[in-house]
This record gives structure tokens, sequence and C-alpha cells, in this order.
């Protein structure tokens, strides 16, 4: 861990968020472009190389390594137990990007888990921003 | 569910938690040494090579299985990769951030389940 706290576009905590971004882009893409190839019949199906067949997965797999580097920046400063559960916000953004954009319906039992997981979120960001203090 | 699936799920996610221990150790590795020091470069691309057959057994399995079927199994990485980092990587593991941890990783299951 360095010393000097970076600040701005190169803070950590805005690079997690850049990453929770990149990481629901190519979530969206991989689902789209894994069903478009989607031949189950093959029997190499099973390790998803077919999928390469899909110009979707390949700009999955460009933003994927955009967010590897981003990753790997936020590992160097944030602990991997306070970033990875942190970066899990994504599986709030997903259904509710899904309910705004693509209108599909959120049932009672999905909002209670979205609460759940944003009071989690919300506990273990505390440490993460103490965390920040120290940088 | 097939024992053969199961054993893919089984296999997507420890690879997947295992990459992220190697990153991490990556990451802090060259915190010490550098990026070019030889120990950061190889424990990176083992990181990188796990994170890879990861990401095509991901594949495979989403080609089978619906996203919302799937995720439960992602949910669960949470605990796991925050345990993992707590007992091999010696990160301090608070009541807070284990409570945290269960909660998120309950409400992940759940909107999946729904």
């Amino acid at each position: 861990m360095t010393n000097n706290r970076p600040s701005g576009f190169a803070n950590p905590l805005f690079q997690l968020g850049l990453n929770i971004i990149c990481v629901v882009l190519y979530e969206l893409l991989l689902k789209a472009g894994a069903k478009a190839t989607a031949d189950p019949s093959t029997s190499w199906s099973w390790v998803g190389i077919t999928g390469l067949a899909s110009p979707l997965i390949w700009l999955a797999i460009v933003v994927m390594l955009l967010d590897l580097v981003i990753w790997l920046y936020v590992l160097k400063y944030i602990p991997l137990s306070i970033a990875f559960p942190l970066s899990r916000l994504v599986d709030v953004l997903v259904p509710i990007s899904c309910w705004l954009i693509l209108k599909e319906g959120i049932s009672s039992l999905r909002w209670c888990g979205i609460v759940l997981v944003i009071i989690g979120l919300a506990i273990v960001a505390k440490p993460a921003a103490r965390l920040e203090e120290r940088l | 569910m097939t024992w053969w699936s199961l054993i893919l799920i089984l296999v997507w996610l420890g690879t997947f938690v295992a990459g992220q221990l190697f990153f991490k150790r990556a990451m802090e590795s060259s915190g010490v040494a550098g990026f070019r020091n030889r120990q950061t470069i190889s424990i990176l691309s083992a990181g990188i090579l796990l994170m890879t057959v990861s990401f095509f057994l991901n594949l495979g399995l989403l080609q089978r299985f619906d996203l919302s079927y799937l995720y439960p199994f992602q949910g669960l990485s949470v605990i796991i990769i925050t345990l993992m980092a707590a007992v091999i990587l010696k990160e301090k593991l608070t009541l807070r951030l284990t409570i945290g941890t269960l909660l998120i990783t309950a409400g992940v299951v759940l909107v999946s389940m729904s």
C-alpha cells in the first residue's frame, strides 16, 4: 500500500465504479452472445468455445480486458475481501437496468434480494471508506 | 442438473476464486518488487490463465442454462472469496465485513430465485 493517496480519476473507489460499469456491460454482452451461438448438440459446446463465433462475445472480451486492468489497479489499493463484495453492486444494477431499460418486471421477492444486497454493500462500504482515509 | 454440469459449475467457481486470489497476490508483489519482476509476472500469468479457463466454462454454462439459474452460484463466490482472502491472504475479516458479505450473498441468491 502506498502512502500518497491517489485522488480524482486515479481514486481507487472511482476506478471500482468504472469496474462495475464494465462488468454490467460485459455480462449483458456475454449473455446475448452466448444465446446467439447456443448449439448444445456439438460435443465441445460445454467449454464455450463456440461462443467465439459471435461478435458480441469478442466485444465482451475487449471490455473484459479493459476491466482487468482497472480491477488490478483497484486490488493494488483495496483488500480483496472488501473490493470483491463491493464489486457485486453489479447484482443490483443488472436487474434494475433490465427493469428501467427493458421494462422487465421485478417480483417482490427480487426487490427483497436487491434491498438485502444494498444493505450488505452499505455495511461493507464503511470499512472501505475508512481505508480511503488511511490511503 | 447432471453430475457433469455440477462438476463444471464447481470448476468454474474454483478457477474464478483462485484467479482473484492470484490477482491480489500479483498486485501485492508488484507493490514490493515492481511489475517487471519475474515473480509478479508469473503470479499474474497464473491468474490470467485461471480466469481464461473460468471465462470459457462460464460461456459454455451460459449456453446451457439461464443466467438466473447460474446467478446463485456467482453469489456464492462473494462469501468464498472473502473467506479465502482472510485465510490465504491473511486479510482482516471483521464482524462487520462478515455480516455485510453474508447479506450480499443472501441478496444475490434471492434476486436469482425470483
